[in-house]
């Protein structure tokens, strides 16, 4: 019973934003968890972009971007390590094959490893496809 | 043989004939692939290491991975989509079984007019989310905070959402079952060839079969009829922070009765400070490791993020002129209470979508709190069913709290309100690399079940690692339902292949493994 709490998407949002100026947000840094001014429906803005251009594409949203698109679990620790526009894994120009399949298969710190009954090898391929190629 | 044992030259033959029955890319024996089905928060991951999986794609190919089971007598651990993370994700109880992947099955069957869907258990929220915004349906789901995972295993092991759907289990309209000796069951009006009727009635004729299924180990459900939310014409509600510890106590009284009567139909969930912090930041922003975080430390975020000590999110859905006056009656029950902040929230029909898990968008970003300690995290619940009373949830607070500080823990606990009960969501997060804080991690969940029994209160769920610790405390007339449990089970499952341990229930064979 992991209970959501609407505290988070305004403070993961301001979040970003931090890491996007390359500052974790520290102690004395108090202004920047303040919600946004539009609080008429707090909570709101979890929801992510899932559409696809690609049966690749189509692919990546299915078994990756509930974590890896706008509001993931794995968008918002990236965050945390490395500067928001590398956070969003279709926005990186420097994943490697290698690199995403050691990611899924093994898992990396927080990233639980996807099995291959849930993603095949053939759908891990078509993933890499994807990440690969696609530019911003 | 041990009660633990698998029989390494029957496992070989069943893998052989596993493969020949649901082909060989579908059966998964590499180290790669018994690491991929193991628990990837437990503190040790080998101690539920299985021998490997398989992921049939149809429910012919579930029954003939079933019948084979029983002829090599291997234990299977079906999973849904395995994404039960901090209740041991996708590893089985026993070390050795073969986890039966169902990640396949995703099909879908949705009743727009009576709001009803049916369901196969790879279905994820997100998938279910996507097939309804695809096809623009004025239905809700209720999703819970990581909607990574299955609709089906989610509503098995009786999870929770914010709607007023929020019960999972309780919105659960039939099932399709097979049986652990590869028979195939429809619960309910399923039960009659061409019924058509069997998401919309759940009793059926003669007795009731589908809670049976529940956090259960009698048979593996391929199929679930759900009820789906209609889309209301209005959503409103409160965003209410506290200031003080002590203030979970009347707030609780102001909130039962509230539940009780039906004016507030969802489960408003009370969480601490830590709930939030968690996920949207990092311990070691706001203390050293070995620094216990304290009310200066405490206040420091609290401020920073701008939250109470706790909080609560109440949502009210309906008709809007129905529904403004079930608001105000909301705000009434708070007059005169002293709260830190009080806004209001309203979502109309024709409003920009709400987008929140209130109103079933499904989310991942709770799981960041995994990342609390920055390293490899993880986390586990203990989670007792309380009555609903003021009282009873402050003490609670103060005896939770007082063991987690003193096994070096950050309290991170919710309290949510049921119609009839509360339960106390008790989240312990720990650092895996940190072998002190694992050790301590197994000391306060047993400190934490042997207070609430002391109190009478059980728990609602829980980890692999516990589920016989967590059994052990039903024992009324010397464990009676442990008792009935293990016959239903050895009638059911008589060679004691499905998901051995499972809720505390083992098969003839092998209760000598029971912790």
């Amino acid at each position: 019973m992991s209970r959501f709490s609407v505290h988070c998407v305004a403070g993961l949002m301001a979040g970003l934003l931090l890491a996007g100026c390359g500052k974790p947000p520290a102690v004395e840094a108090a202004a920047g968890g303040k919600p946004p001014a539009d609080w008429a429906n707090p909570g709101a803005n979890a929801v992510q972009a899932r559409d696809a251009s690609t049966p690749e594409q189509a692919l990546f949203v299915e078994k990756c971007g509930m974590c890896h698109r706008e509001m993931g679990m794995g968008t918002v620790i990236l965050a945390r390590r490395q500067p928001a526009d590398r956070a969003i894994l279709e926005r990186r120009e420097d994943l490697t094959p290698e690199l995403i399949h050691v990611a899924v298969r093994t898992g990396i710190i927080n990233m639980p490893r996807i099995p291959r009954g849930e993603v095949s090898d053939e759908q891990l391929e078509a993933i890499i496809r994807h990440l690969v190629k696609v530019k911003p | 043989m041990q009660p633990q044992a698998i029989d390494p030259s029957m496992l070989a033959r069943a893998i052989s004939a596993l493969r020949a029955a649901i082909g060989e890319k579908n059966v998964f024996t590499a180290e790669d692939d018994r690491v991929a089905y193991s628990d990837h928060y437990a503190p040790d991951e080998s101690v539920h290491r299985p021998s490997g999986g398989l992921a049939p794609a149809t429910v012919d190919e579930v029954r003939a991975v079933v019948r084979i089971a029983n002829e090599f007598r291997i234990p299977l651990w079906p999973i849904s989509r395995g994404k039960n993370f901090g209740y041991g994700g996708p590893a089985p109880v026993l070390k050795g079984s073969l986890v039966l992947d169902l990640s396949r099955m995703k099909r879908i069957e949705i009743d727009e007019e009576n709001g009803t869907v049916l369901v196969e258990p790879g279905v994820s929220f997100f998938d279910l989310y996507d097939f309804i915004q695809a096809r623009k349906l004025p239905l809700w789901l209720s999703v819970p905070g990581n909607s990574w995972g299955s609709v089906v295993g989610n509503a098995l092991d009786r999870g929770v959402g914010y709607t007023p759907y929020g019960d999972h289990a309780a919105r659960i309209c039939g099932l399709e079952v097979v049986l652990p000796e590869g028979d195939l069951v429809r619960t309910g009006m399923g039960a009659m060839g061409n019924s058509k009727s069997w998401q919309l009635y759940k009793p059926g004729f003669g007795p009731s079969w589908d809670t049976m299924f529940c956090q259960s180990n009698f048979g593996i459900v391929t199929k679930m009829g759900l009820w789906l939310m209609p889309e209301p014409e209005s959503v409103l509600g409160f965003d209410i922070e506290f200031d003080k510890p002590e203030d979970i106590g009347w707030a609780v009284d102001v909130l039962a009765p509230l539940r009780r009567d039906g004016v507030i139909q969802q489960s408003p969930s009370f969480g601490n400070w830590m709930r939030s912090a968690a996920v949207m930041t990092r311990r070691e922003q706001w203390a050293k490791p070995d620094q216990m975080l304290d009310e200066t430390a405490i206040s420091a975020i609290r401020k920073h993020f701008n939250i109470g000590w706790w909080s609560v999110q109440i949502r009210t859905y309906g008709p809007l002129e129905i529904n403004e006056a079930t608001n105000r009656h909301v705000q009434k029950a708070f007059n005169g209470k002293k709260v830190l902040a009080m806004k209001p929230s309203r979502w109309v029909k024709g409003d920009k979508p709400l987008g929140s898990p209130v109103s079933g968008t499904p989310i991942s970003f709770p799981l960041a709190n995994a990342n609390w300690f920055s390293g490899r995290g993880g986390h586990v619940s203990y989670s007792p069913v309380l009555p609903p009373r003021g009282d009873l949830a402050l003490k609670q607070f103060q005896r939770t709290k007082a063991l987690y500080d003193r096994y070096g823990m950050d309290y991170h606990a919710s309290f949510s309100m049921g119609e009839r009960s509360m339960t106390n969501v008790n989240q312990v997060l720990f650092d895996r690399d940190n072998p002190v804080m694992a050790a301590n991690l197994d000391r306060i969940f047993r400190a934490l079940v042997v207070d609430a029994k002391e109190q009478g209160y059980g728990e609602y769920r829980t980890h692999i690692d516990y589920m016989d610790v967590v059994a052990e405390t039903f024992d009324f007339n010397q464990h009676a339902l442990r008792r009935l449990n293990e016959k239903v089970k050895d009638a059911l499952d008589p060679r004691g292949i499905l998901a051995p341990g499972k809720s505390g229930i083992w098969p003839a064979g092998r209760r000598g493994a029971r912790a």
